[in-house]
């Protein structure tokens, strides 16, 4: 065993490391919230597509999901958690890592 | 641990330059910038009858300012909060604009306190003031803060377009226009250019940010 830390990949959470739950965290961190009907535009789902991956995000505790009306229309809103929100930060930085040490590997291969 | 390799199709590159492009979409479909800067220009025009009309030649004092100002500014950004907030609701967003009206509203208080300051003192403490000091005196002014209030706005929408336009509208503000022009020879009007001109360039502002607004839509 080594002193050597471990390979970004190892740390990428499974729950967020998927490109449609990251980009419905993504919208719901920068929009504060974002309505289900703008996600699915924006993300290009189904109904039914969306609505799993916001139940694994739910079931992981990151976002909260709160239902209501516009006039006589029902709208779902989608917040993220405190968890949420550290889990898309952490994301991040890991792919941010993963890119680094890429880069780095194709710049060795070169020389 | 996981001993599963990143499947192909979430290349990291992929992944967060995506993730950019969400966030940068929902930042432009967060903002309203032509109405607030609308809001602002209808704002700077009807200030300019109760300027002139409460204009104190014996002071050369605009005693209007105290009058319609500080009222009216606090309307506006209650005013441009709330559209702000419902028109982001109905796209399907929440809204960033609480710290801007904030920031307009404690800069409404901060130019209220120092003009009210400033008539209190120099009536009977005529000098000549130091051209900084004139400067100061126009960043506090109500247009000098909607100017200060828009740089704010700025960041949070992290919208360029709105900081270059702010840069240029403070510039137009911090330097003195005097062309001499005085309406009817009357000695309360040698500001109305000045204001005119502020106006303009808000409105000016509001129609350019409607138009790449609907180009974009």
């Amino acid at each position: 065993m080594t002193d050597e830390p471990l390979h970004p990949v190892n740390g990428l959470d499974e729950v967020v490391h998927q490109r449609v739950r990251l980009g419905i965290l993504t919208i719901a961190h920068e929009a504060r919230r974002a309505e289900f009907g703008y996600l699915r535009a924006q993300l290009d789902l189904t109904a039914g597509n969306l609505s799993k991956h916001l139940s694994v995000l739910e079931t992981a505790g990151l976002i909260e999901i709160e239902k209501g009306y516009a006039g006589k229309r029902g709208r779902t809103w989608i917040s993220l958690t405190a968890a949420g929100d550290t889990a898309l930060a952490e994301e991040v930085a890991r792919l941010r890592l993963l890119i680094a040490r890429v880069e780095t590997v194709e710049h060795r291969q070169e020389d | 641990m996981s001993t599963d390799s990143v499947p192909a199709g979430e290349d990291p590159r992929r992944l967060l330059s995506e993730a950019r492009g969400l966030a940068r979409r929902v930042r432009v479909d967060q903002r309203v910038t032509w109405f607030a800067l609308l809001v602002l220009a209808v704002v700077t025009f009807v200030a300019i009858p109760f300027d002139w009309y409460f204009f104190d030649p014996a002071l050369s004092w605009r005693r209007g300012v105290l009058f319609y100002w500080p009222p009216v500014l606090l309307l506006s950004y209650a005013a441009i909060a709330a559209y702000y907030v419902r028109v982001a609701r109905e796209r399907g967003l929440g809204a960033r604009v609480l710290p801007y009206a904030i920031t307009g509203i404690a800069l409404t208080v901060l130019f209220t306190a120092a003009w009210i300051a400033a008539r209190l003192y120099f009536p009977s403490h005529p000098q000549r003031l130091p051209e900084w000091v004139l400067l100061v005196d126009r960043l506090v002014a109500p247009w000098g803060t909607i100017g200060v209030a828009l740089l704010v706005l700025a960041r949070l929408e992290r919208n360029l377009g709105l900081l270059v336009f702010t840069v240029a509208y403070l510039t137009v503000v911090l330097v003195p226009i005097d062309l001499g022009w005085h309406w009817q020879g009357q000695e309360g009007t040698w500001f109305l250019p000045q204001q005119f001109i502020n106006g303009t360039v808000l409105l000016l502002g509001a129609i350019g940010f409607r138009l790449a607004d609907r180009r974009r839509r």
